[in-house]
């Protein structure tokens, strides 16, 4: 399990939700591997310092989700399909990213066409178009 | 543990109330912080739960039944005021506690003092205020209680001794018992309970799942073109806990459907809308805050 698991309790997020975010975002990166076992509830709640009920409901919430499963008496893990799904987690984090960016533009009132003009610059940012 | 009830709780002291009606249920395994201002009534509580005042009306009940001597030995009490005897060492201090509670482990009493880095040679009077609360933090979870019950268990720590409490608050947890601390210090918790509940002037102002109360609660802001607008009825929504409006900028706290009330915000022509996050601190001031505390104008429309 990766040491970069961290949460911040002053935030206004959730700390369930946060647990989930980086566990996802740990899979999409490849941190975590097909099968690879997570720490257990009663450990990842030492480690973070936070309440057990909810490090155990972030795992539940990941078990409905299908990204992880539990098997009595021998832990959590991460699924197999879990992984090969890490497109799909990695399109997620990407959706909730530019979620709020654009509620953030619209809040300011930018309209439809300016955020069009605005996408492309910042796309061209971070994926610039290939020189032929 | 068990699953606690409180029911109408009433104390009064000389005839003015310290806990005034109020009813809480607290189910058994978790970190449930009892949050409020001074004087609110958390110590008191306390003290009812334990026996140690009688109850001017209501009761408190454990699994369904009242206090009784069995349940009272699995229950250990960190008070506010340091309980130590001035003229006792510490090691004194955990003989007296082995004496009276036949499930108290006085190795793990002088392992979590070495923890603390307190010298249990010591006479009580000699100890810091940081120092006396660790003794007794030290001796409380060493009582193998399976309900600790700790009113303000950080006061007086420096950080480091801070987060080791939390961290066995936190063991105790995972090993299902419970624990009920109140603190001033929200941050903790935030990070360590589960399940909270405000008090105010001996009252129970609000309860329940941290995460759940920051999933739900919000401030909901949105910005006018100009001052003559109307709420179109918005205020009177009864998720729409309370409404500030200063000149061109209204903002609302909603207790739940931030995202559906910020569209009906913008319907009514609003630009600017934000839905913001709040932490505890937050949720606990807007919850004891009288509306009239702030410097906007209230406009819980008619």
């Amino acid at each position: 399990m990766p040491a970069v698991l961290t949460v911040d309790p002053r935030s206004g997020v959730p700390i369930y939700l946060q647990i989930i975010e980086q566990i996802k975002r740990s899979i999409a990166l490849g941190i975590l591997q097909a099968g690879e076992q997570l720490p257990t509830v009663k450990q990842l709640a030492i480690d973070l310092t936070v309440n057990p009920n909810t490090v155990a409901r972030a795992y539940r919430e990941l078990e409905r989700e299908r990204v992880i499963e539990t098997s009595p008496g021998r832990g959590s893990f991460v699924r197999a399909n879990g992984v090969t799904e890490m497109p799909k987690i990695a399109a997620d984090i990407g959706r909730d990213a530019l979620d709020v960016a654009l509620r953030e533009a619209k809040s300011v009132g930018l309209m439809r066409e300016d955020v069009r003009e605005l996408f492309e610059v910042v796309l061209e940012r971070w994926f610039p178009t290939v020189e032929r | 543990m068990s699953t606690i009830t409180i029911s109408n709780l009433r104390k009064l002291y000389g005839g003015v109330p310290a806990v005034d009606g109020f009813s809480l249920e607290i189910p058994e395994s978790t970190v449930f912080g009892l949050l409020g201002p001074n004087g609110a009534g958390k110590t008191t509580t306390f003290k009812c739960m334990l026996d140690l005042a009688r109850p001017s009306g209501g009761e408190i009940r454990y699994d369904g039944k009242p206090l009784v001597p069995e349940t009272f030995e699995r229950m250990a009490y960190v008070p506010e005021r340091s309980v130590l005897y001035d003229w006792m060492t510490v090691n004194e201090h955990v003989e007296m506690t082995r004496r009276a509670f036949a499930s108290f482990d006085p190795a793990r009493a002088v392992e979590l003092l070495g923890q603390f880095n307190v010298d249990p040679r010591k006479r009580a009077r000699a100890l810091s205020k940081g120092m006396r609360t660790a003794v007794m933090i030290a001796i409380a979870f060493a009582r193998n209680a399976t309900l600790l019950i700790l009113d303000e268990p950080t006061s007086g720590l420096d950080p480091v001794n801070q987060r080791h409490v939390l961290s066995l608050m936190i063991n105790e947890a995972a090993k299902g018992n419970s624990v009920i601390f109140s603190s001033h210090q929200i941050g903790q918790v935030e990070r360590a309970a589960e399940r909270i509940a405000v008090m105010d002037r001996g009252r129970l102002v609000l309860e329940g799942l941290v995460d759940d109360l920051k999933a739900d609660r919000k401030i909901v802001e949105g910005i006018f073109p100009d001052v003559t607008f109307t709420l179109d009825g918005i205020a009177n929504d009864a998720r729409v806990a309370r409404a500030d409006r200063t000149e061109r900028i209204v903002r609302l706290l909603v207790t739940a459907g931030a995202d559906e009330i910020a569209a009906r915000l913008s319907g009514a022509g609003a630009v600017g809308v934000r839905v913001l996050d709040l932490n505890l601190e937050d949720i606990f001031l807007y919850a004891v805050a009288p509306a009239t505390a702030t410097t906007d104008v209230v406009v819980k429309e008619s």
